[in-house]
């Protein structure tokens, strides 16, 4: 006999979980207090969102399941956050919360929230567990939605009398996908099609999105990239899939992407989307995205398709299927020339590659940062300016080496996520770069860090706003900077040193010639190679702005290039 | 207006995911009728609804663990005559109404 928590500990071990992220409470104890034997690793936070994000961080960097763990009401809608960013970014995640005893449910008993209900519209699959039978299945069905097609988050509730009661366990189960409706998957008539549309077009582009990634497919993409040659970019979930080095590569596109990369989309005649949902952050105004283009979308989630702009070809199915049929029947077919539209749609993108063209010295602070990483390693961007510059200066040729909250644009993902991605790759650099708001909204996990004695290189730009808020406030509220003010911050050094970790200032007129001094050189480097958490707070100026930058509303080609007056 | 038969496997919440998808748009549902068909079940939605809507209705309904098939029905006859629940009907009305 064995108790119900002590099953769901059993099952996921059968699911290859050896690490999960939690905060314990009263309906989730009873799994507390099984841990023990179970050979699965649980890693304690500070708060339940650090836990779920935590979870989020390992699973986007090895591809597994995450796992995360909370009690009952405030436990469990302290994840509803993560749980909203695994939806949006894709990212394979299983919750599990401690629900009040079976008997209380629907009383408004304490700490008892319907999180079945709140968390319905945010995980791809939920189960409140009504009896300990189900346990082995419902784990087993949760694993499958979550890691399956377009991965996303799922949620278990199980009430605590299920975790205390105790059955006879004959063993995990394998679940077996009831039949699904007929989806129309790319049959291989498609090749035929993109290929007569390549032979008819001028100025062909690729957009490469996270499904490269997710699909595993990121060799079959450089080779078919390779025979294309044509202009490619990468949203900021693709970046990493394309080499940097490579000649036809433009960055990143979208709302703060690169002005070749956005310029080439707006001109493009056909363009070929690999693996990206075309949000708003990339397509600017839907009516005047690519408008000269035809689309040829490739996707593993029909949900996607359309919903932004119609493609003129669907091609639906795992781009580690889709892509090496494509390439298969590119090699019959002799292709036009596209060199001079090559060769223009990548002139400007030289310049912005070029540190020295950098006026800003936050950008040539993280070109600097960048430049000097170990080979292996992993960034972690929070959200706001400091993810945008970021974003615009990755050079890694890494397809899960830049990792950010992208879809839901969560203030304070970083930190956790950070934790989970240097428990996932102990060997690794990992470089998180936070903002001086979004730090301090899971800034309670640096006692997670310290803990566990994880060398994690957290890097704060301290600009004392909400800068990206107070960017907009500038531009388009007619500099009303109505509470963006962070000029009241607390001394990041000193909050560092009382979770005794290491840290140090490094003041923005550093950056300001180039090469930087052997001084600043040096403190890099030492910040970089040291074996402990460390912490840089770099003093950045308060206006500094990220650029290009497409309003809100406007086309990809009324791109903002400088600071100007816009109204 | 149109109707929308979706069927679907009984299992927790699938009914309220289908129904999500039309209220997180904000599209006001004229009518719901969920019953079940053999082993199955199937609702009947009538909805206020767009072409691009339409598509992303259909897409995401289909990605939705249970459910088995999606099709469009006429939106038109006795049944669908009256809005569901009777647009401008007061709570009190209501009351009235289960009182007598």
């Amino acid at each position: 006999m064995l108790k119900g928590a002590e099953i769901v500990l059993q099952c996921l071990r059968a699911e290859g979980v050896e690490l999960m992220f939690g905060y314990p409470g009263g309906a989730i104890m009873p799994l507390y207090d099984a841990l023990e034997d179970s050979g699965i690793r649980h890693v304690l936070t500070r708060h339940e969102q650090g836990a779920v994000f935590a979870a989020e961080g390992y699973a986007r960097v090895t591809g597994n399941v995450g796992v995360a763990i909370a009690t009952s009401g405030p436990g469990a809608t302290n994840l509803v956050t993560g749980i909203a960013d695994a939806k949006m970014d894709s990212v394979p995640l299983v919750c599990i919360t401690g629900q009040v005893r079976s008997a209380l449910i629907g009383s408004d008993a304490f700490q008892e929230t319907d999180v079945f209900g709140v968390t319905l519209s945010l995980t791809k699959w939920s189960r409140l567990v009504r009896s300990i039978d189900e346990i082995p299945e419902v784990i087993a069905e949760g694993f499958h939605w979550a890691r399956s097609g377009r991965p996303g988050p799922v949620v278990i509730d199980i009430p605590t009398d299920m975790l205390k009661a105790k059955k006879e366990f004959s063993g995990p189960v394998k679940f077996m996908p009831h039949a699904r409706p007929a989806e129309a998957k790319a049959d291989g008539g498609f090749t035929d099609t993109i290929v007569a549309m390549l032979q008819q077009a001028s100025k062909p582009v690729v957009l490469v999105g996270a499904g490269a990634k997710l699909s595993g497919a990121i060799p079959e993409l450089r080779r078919l990239l390779d025979d294309l040659k044509i202009p490619a970019f990468a949203t900021v979930h693709g970046l990493g899939a394309i080499p940097p080095q490579a000649p036809y590569y433009l960055g990143m596109v979208g709302m703060h992407g690169t002005r070749a990369a956005n310029t080439a989309l707006h001109e493009t005649d056909l363009l070929l989307v690999l693996g990206a949902r075309l949000d708003d952050r990339v397509t600017g105004d839907p009516s005047r995205f690519a408008p000269h283009a035809k689309i040829v979308h490739f996707e593993i989630d029909p949900a996607q398709l359309d919903r932004v702009r119609p493609c003129d070809l669907a091609v639906i199915g795992d781009l580690a299927d889709t892509i090496p049929a494509f390439q298969a029947e590119l090699r019959h077919h002799t292709l036009p020339d596209f060199s001079a539209w090559r060769s223009v749609a990548c002139g400007p993108e030289r310049a912005e590659l070029d540190p020295r063209g950098l006026a800003q010295p936050t950008i040539r602070f993280l070109d600097e940062l960048f430049s000097r990483l170990p080979e292996n390693n992993v960034i972690l961007a929070d959200v706001g300016q400091h993810q945008m510059w970021a974003a615009q200066r990755f050079r890694s040729a890494s397809p899960r080496g830049f990792i950010t909250s992208g879809g839901l644009g969560a203030m304070g993902f970083a930190l956790p996520a950070a934790v989970g991605v240097q428990l996932a790759k102990p060997d690794t650099c990992v470089l998180c770069v936070s903002g001086d708001g979004g730090f301090q909204m899971n800034i309670q996990e640096l006692a997670t860090v310290h803990r566990l004695g994880l060398p994690i290189k957290l890097v704060i730009i301290d600009n004392k706003y909400l800068g990206m808020v107070r960017q907009w406030q500038q531009l388009f509220y007619e500099k009303n900077y109505a509470e963006t003010d962070l000029s009241d911050n607390p001394d990041f050094v000193e909050i560092a040193k009382a979770y005794k970790i290491h840290a140090r200032r490094l003041n923005e007129e550093a950056m300001r010639e180039f090469p930087v001094s052997a001084e600043t050189g040096d403190l890099i480097d030492s910040f970089l190679r040291s074996h402990e958490p460390e912490l840089l707070v770099f003093d950045c100026h308060p206006e500094a702005n990220v650029f290009p930058m497409v309003p809100a509303g406007a086309a990809l080609s009324e791109m903002l290039l400088e600071d100007e007056p816009t109204q | 207006m149109q109707a929308f038969q979706i069927h679907y496997r009984n299992t927790q919440g699938t009914l309220m995911r289908i129904l999500n998808a039309a209220s997180r748009r904000g599209l006001d549902l004229h009518s719901v009728q969920a019953v079940a068909v053999d082993r199955d079940h199937q609702v009947t939605l009538v909805l206020e609804v767009n072409q691009k809507q339409v598509g992303q209705l259909y897409r995401e309904w289909y990605s939705i663990a249970d459910v088995t098939h999606v099709r469009p029905v006429a939106a038109h006859g006795d049944a669908w005559a009256t809005a569901h629940p009777p647009a401008g009907v007061s709570l009190e009305d209501g009351r009235s109404a289960a009182r007598a």
